[in-house]
């Protein structure tokens, strides 16, 4: 077995895919995860906030290659050129219907089924000729996908339900947050006849994606990558702060509810308190630094890694620089891979890696 | 799409690859020398404004960066004096315009994964491939340029009839007599001819090209074409020396490249400009007192004219005429005058189809032209 991928979402499926495409056979990956079903727990979080459209473009799939995106897919299924027109002026946004439907197609063609195995991995170790996982192996080439260690909750509000666990709406709503989920959780709510506050200490951001365009290229990348790392984790920081994309659709409902008088915002919980039976909802996001993730924070420790505040220090191209080497490698992809590159925790990023993982497997084919 | 500089020039050149195939198909100078120039002005943008004005290229942007490449392209093709017929020019550059958006959004991407997040760069195999089509239109160019016809200069007056034999370039000085062009691949450039029969007759010639020319006091056409494709462009021709010149007369070239006159101003002649069995293109030339046309279109010609003015002719402006198809278009047609004679389809006709001929008509200005558009003799005229 030459690869072994180690987690088992939406990052370990592009991965995959990934490999597949540069020629590896399926019995010389095994996937190790928790779920057969790459897209179970992404699907289970959308689902909770009624998430109907990506925030991610085109190409934000899971196949191997970029083209054909879901705009082309879309246009060619319906017959119609208006996904390729919206995705020729960055407002196509795919449905989530549509992402899963093509992630299952993936999934299929691939043949990532013949190489799950589910395990709950505690440890990976460097070893002569490669990694033994929870000891098994050694295999030449890891790739750790373990996905966001944990949901964020706010200490302040124990009863909350969060944002991404299911959930229905009280009449009264206090949403703690300002990123995508949150914004998303003020229409929901609104839209189920709530009276909603919005809970936040500063104003979010208002950017398309996640991260500013040029982080997605080696144009704004190796700009990224020559800094120092006081600066890399300053950058990284500045582009965690919470933010949801610009446009009416977004502003239009808020300004309605709030001329009815069902939204407002506050700085703190201090106006809910005279609300009876108000329901808090925690859009806080994940749990943040490799120190939440027990698999990451165990193989630092006993490698003694390379970290910068919550970041484990990644080479360029993801590989963890000491335990990586002309006969083997240690890749990590996801949101703990952004030493690398600062939106890892989106399909591009998933990709990123899995991209840079391909080239040294195949390498040493 | 965030392009690095390499990552533009080797997308653009590696993009350029199907316009190249296209202009080696075509066996053409002048198509090679038309992708070496739009790969030149393209590169040339890339490092000195897009790489320095666009961090991030959304896809519609193509469409004016498009837009601004044909403008600069065809005005560095003027100024150098490129002979492409504009049409081919215009597919050429729509097939590297079309090529790039194929190459970037589709091809590029499945060929290299890392093509988006690599700013456009294309690996070592591209490289190579950049190199291999960088060295194809340079060597093409080269080879054009090592074969290019030699320059003559002419100064002051050269007593004719100046016959050529070889690829030439001739350039500037007055002929006097007229000109005889028995080869392929000759220019005029900037040459009056005074007097003789024919001013300037091109015989079984290909790629001829006639720029800036004048013609002045001949007693047959000013310019004679037979059996042979040129482009005249720019062209005067004036002062007859008698009542049966005519000024330009396309003639019997069916069987070989479209031909095509633009620019000329043409006067006082019995027939300004006139084709029969050929495939010709008439386009922006004034023409003014004429004694029996102004633009004939004649024995199963095909063509267009379009955008000429046509002022005081004689009985007929425009004419399509015995089983041409003619596209008439954007003329304007003024004080065309009754001929005598009587005869209804010289009354004054500012635009007439004839003898089953075949017209489609639209956009033009007729005025003061007492016959008006009409038809005759089984043909027909469709707007």
């Amino acid at each position: 077995m030459r690869c072994a991928i180690v987690g088992s979402g939406l990052a370990a499926l592009a991965t995959y895919a990934t490999l597949r495409h540069g020629g590896l056979r399926p019995e010389e990956i095994v996937v190790l995860g928790t779920h057969e079903d790459p897209t179970e727990v992404w699907r289970t979080r959308a689902a909770s906030i009624r998430q109907t459209r990506m925030r991610s473009e085109s190409e934000g799939h899971l196949a191997a290659a970029s083209f054909p995106g879901l705009a082309v897919r879309e246009a060619l299924r319906r017959g119609s050129p208006a996904p390729l027109l919206r995705t020729a002026v960055n407002r196509y946004h795919p449905s989530v219907r549509e992402f899963l439907a093509h992630a299952e197609s993936v999934r299929r063609h691939t043949g990532w089924d013949r190489s799950f195995r589910p395990a709950r991995v505690e440890r990976v170790r460097a070893v002569d000729g490669g990694f033994t996982v929870d000891g098994e192996g050694p295999f030449p080439h890891v790739l750790l996908a373990t996905g966001h260690p944990g949901l964020a909750r706010p200490d302040d509000y124990p009863g909350a339900v969060h944002a991404y666990e299911p959930h229905e709406y009280a009449s009264k709503v206090a949403v703690v947050g300002a990123g995508m989920a949150a914004a998303t959780e003020w229409l929901n709510a609104l839209d189920a006849g709530a009276e909603v506050v919005s809970i936040r200490r500063r104003e979010p951001l208002r950017r398309p994606l996640n991260v500013p365009r040029r982080f997605f290229s080696k144009r704004g990348l190796a700009r990224f990558h020559a800094s120092t790392p006081e600066l890399r984790a300053a950058t990284l920081r500045e582009l965690s702060n919470a933010s949801y994309p610009p446009g009416a659709t977004w502003d239009e409902p808020l300004r309605r509810a709030e001329a009815e008088g069902r939204f407002r915002v506050e700085s703190s919980p201090n106006g809910t308190a005279s609300w009876n039976g108000v329901q808090v909802i925690a859009a806080t996001g994940f749990r943040r630094g490799f120190r939440n993730d027990p698999l990451l924070a165990d193989l630092v420790d006993a490698h003694e890694l390379t970290t910068h505040d919550r970041w484990i220090v990644l080479d360029p191209d993801s590989t963890v620089p000491v335990l990586t080497d002309a006969a083997r490698t240690l890749s990590v992809a996801g949101v703990a891979a952004q030493w690398a590159f600062p939106a890892a925790d989106t399909i591009a990023g998933a990709k990123y890696a899995a991209r840079a993982f391909k080239r040294r497997v195949c390498r040493t084919h | 799409m965030s392009y690095t500089l390499i990552g533009r020039i080797e997308s653009r050149i590696v993009s350029v690859l199907p316009a190249l195939a296209v202009a080696l198909a075509l066996q053409r100078w002048w198509a090679l020398e038309l992708v070496a120039l739009m790969l030149a002005i393209g590169l040339v943008l890339d490092t000195a404004v897009y790489d320095r004005a666009i961090d991030y290229q959304p896809a519609w942007l193509a469409l004016p960066l498009g837009a601004l490449e044909l403008a600069l392209v065809y005005g560095a093709m003027r100024w150098l004096g490129l002979m492409a017929p504009l049409r081919w020019a215009l597919a050429l550059f729509t097939i590297g315009w079309l090529g790039a958006q194929l190459f970037g959004h589709a091809l590029f991407p499945r060929l290299r994964l890392e093509y988006g997040e690599g700013g456009g760069e294309l690996g070592r195999n591209g490289a190579l491939t950049a190199v291999a089509a960088a060295a194809v239109v340079l060597g093409g160019v080269g080879a054009a340029y090592a074969v290019r016809p030699p320059t003559i200069h002419l100064h002051g007056t050269v007593q004719g009839p100046l016959v050529i034999r070889h690829a030439q370039t001739l350039v500037g000085g007055i002929v006097k007599g007229g000109i005889l062009i028995r080869a392929d691949n000759v220019t005029l450039r900037n040459v009056t001819v005074v007097g003789g029969e024919d001013g300037i007759d091109v015989l079984d010639a290909h790629h001829v090209m006639l720029d800036n020319v004048k013609v002045v006091g001949v007693s047959l056409d000013g310019i004679h074409v037979r059996r042979s494709s040129v482009m005249i462009e720019d062209c005067k021709i004036t002062s007859p020396r008698g009542p049966w010149v005519q000024g330009i007369d396309i003639s019997f070239s069916m069987d070989k490249e479209m031909s095509m006159v633009d620019g000329c101003t043409i006067v006082g002649v019995r027939e300004g400009i006139v084709t029969h069995m050929t495939m010709v293109d008439v386009a922006h030339n004034r023409i003014g007192a004429t004694s029996l046309r102004g633009i004939t279109m004649g024995e199963m010609s095909m063509g267009s004219i379009s955008h000429n003015d046509v002022l005081g002719a004689h009985g007929v402006g425009i004419i399509c005429l015995d089983h041409s198809e003619c596209e008439i278009e954007h003329n304007t047609v003024v004080g065309t005058r009754k001929d005598p004679s009587g005869d209804e389809s010289r009354a004054g006709v500012a635009i007439e189809a004839h003898f089953f001929a075949k017209a489609k008509v639209a956009h033009n200005t007729v005025v003061a032209s007492p016959g008006g558009v009409a038809a005759f003799d089984q043909s027909t005229l469709s707007r």
